[in-house]
């Protein structure tokens, strides 16, 4: 059983079709890139993924299971704006996720922040738009999930913590899980994918091992999305 | 899981609620002292503002209950936060069972405050005889039991503001499965909603009246009722609201579980 399974997926809004027949396999184990310009359906597509879009016809199961609570157990999203209620002051926001996630660990989280210098006690409205992200981003690192989808995880941010952030995905997921990583930041992240998904207009017009996508095609990921997707 | 949404939803509104609610008790109390100093122009001018200020939170926590209610509910749904409710392991059912027992507490408490906030500005002995008086004058004439009119009162006044409450969560979730101007059709099904509940509420009555001369009456003269007639469109008004509210929740439920499309 596949951990993820996409069958003729597509979504419209109004007559503008923002995805047209997505079909996708995802097995236990990888993490992927989903590649693409600005625009071109990858967050509609992860979105759906997460029920947070409607599909216009296709099914997607998680686990062999369709979208839904269970799918929801397994997921971990880290969506590409900012998301946590910011009356509530960290600390609660580990609460918040320790009541409703029975795979969330607490204790990680906090460790988690401590290395990020975050304040457990300090308010998500007095924080920066960038320290949000990387609270954001150890709540969805905290959690011992299948898949986890980051969407955009390294946008806004210097090198530095580029270099962070990736490290801690590679160092809290389990071996068993998947990644699903959607960015156009492609050098950044090629080293560390095992397969990628290049989509355009709506389309997946690529899904290949990515070792032997450089050995056919001669080339780094980077290398050949840009020729692929040259203007 | 219903029980922990709920938490979080009713931990929200306090937060946003709490201030009106102690604003009003604090100008309450501050009524009742500058009234019960000996009056002189300047105690007496304060005594009027602190009275206005009252009056005014009362009026704020029930507008700022229906108001804030649909705000969280557009924002916890459609909006950012809605990246993190729709990715909770809950249901959409779930999600708005939460959202409609969170309003319907808050506009319980809301009215509790209101009252007690009356209670503790105006209280004495005499004005309560008055009321129980007044009250009791009228259930005379009309010959209806005092408790009656009392409770049909409140809980008609209750339901009306929880119709309006409800017919808002309604146009949010109708209005957002537009593609565009999600915010103007969110307002323009609310209000027809509401419109379309008041008509039923009429058209519930005019069928009643169908089969009982004295209901039409409500319908063809301006003669006064009797008590029985009362009494009947009391009960009938209070359940027909009842059951536009548990309606109005079922179709929320049913659309909000048919999915969104979040911005």
């Amino acid at each position: 059983m596949e951990l993820l399974e996409i069958k003729n997926l597509n979504k419209s809004y109004g007559n503008k079709e923002v995805l047209k027949d997505i079909n996708l396999k995802i097995s236990n184990g990888k993490i992927v890139g989903l590649l693409g310009k600005n625009g071109v359906g990858k967050t509609t597509l992860i979105k759906l993924i997460n029920d947070l879009l409607t599909p216009t016809s296709g099914e997607i199961f998680v686990e062999g299971k369709t979208i839904g609570v269970e799918s929801k157990k397994v997921i971990a999203y880290l969506p590409e704006r900012t998301y946590l209620n910011k009356q509530m002051k960290v600390s609660e926001v580990i609460n918040y996720f320790e009541d409703f996630y029975d795979n969330f660990n607490s204790e990680k989280a906090k460790k988690l922040l401590k290395d990020l210098n975050l304040d457990i006690n300090e308010n998500l409205s007095k924080m920066s738009k960038g320290m949000q992200e990387k609270v954001q981003l150890v709540l969805v690192m905290s959690r011992n999930a299948d898949l986890y989808i980051l969407d955009e995880p390294l946008g806004g941010v210097d090198p530095a913590t580029r270099d962070y952030i990736l490290d801690t995905i590679l160092n809290n997921f389990n071996e068993n899980a998947s990644v699903i990583i959607s960015t156009h930041l492609i050098a950044d992240i090629e080293k560390i994918l095992d397969e990628v998904i290049f989509i355009d207009k709506g389309k997946i017009i690529l899904h290949s091992d990515s070792d032997e996508l450089r050995t056919k095609e001669n080339g780094s990921i980077d290398e050949i999305f840009r020729r692929k997707f040259k203007c | 899981m219903l029980g922990k949404l709920l938490k979080y939803d009713l931990k929200y509104m306090l937060k946003n609620m709490s201030i009106f609610y102690i604003l009003a008790i604090f100008f309450a109390i501050a009524t009742r002292v500058f009234f019960s100093l000996e009056q002189t122009v300047i105690i007496n001018i304060i005594g009027q503002i602190t009275c206005g200020c009252m009056f005014s939170m009362v009026a704020s926590i029930i507008f700022n209950t229906i108001i804030r209610s649909w705000i969280r509910f557009k924002d916890s749904i459609y909006k950012d936060e809605s990246y993190l409710t729709h990715t909770l392991p809950v249901t959409k059912v779930e999600i708005y069972g939460s959202r409609f027992l969170q309003s319907l507490i808050f506009m319980i408490v809301g009215f509790i405050v209101g009252v007690v906030s009356l209670f503790i500005a105006y209280y004495t002995k005499d004005r309560w005889i008055l009321i129980k008086d007044t009250i009791n004058s009228i259930s005379v004439g009309l010959n209806l039991n005092t408790s009656f009119i009392v409770t049909s009162i409140i809980l008609l006044c209750f339901l009306e503001v929880f119709n309006i409450l409800q017919s808002g969560f309604l146009g949010l979730i109708i209005g957002n499965k537009r593609n565009n101007g999600k915010t103007a059709y969110s307002f323009l099904f609310g209000f027809i909603g509401y419109v379309l509940s008041q008509t039923f509420v009429i058209l519930f009555l005019f069928f009643v009246g169908l089969f009982n001369s004295n209901v039409m009456s409500i319908f063809t003269s301006t003669a006064l009722m009797d008590n029985n007639t009362i009494n009947l469109l009391t009960v009938l008004s209070i359940l027909i609201y009842i059951l536009i509210i548990i309606e109005m929740a079922i179709r929320c439920s049913k659309e909000l579980k048919k999915g969104v499309n979040v911005e």
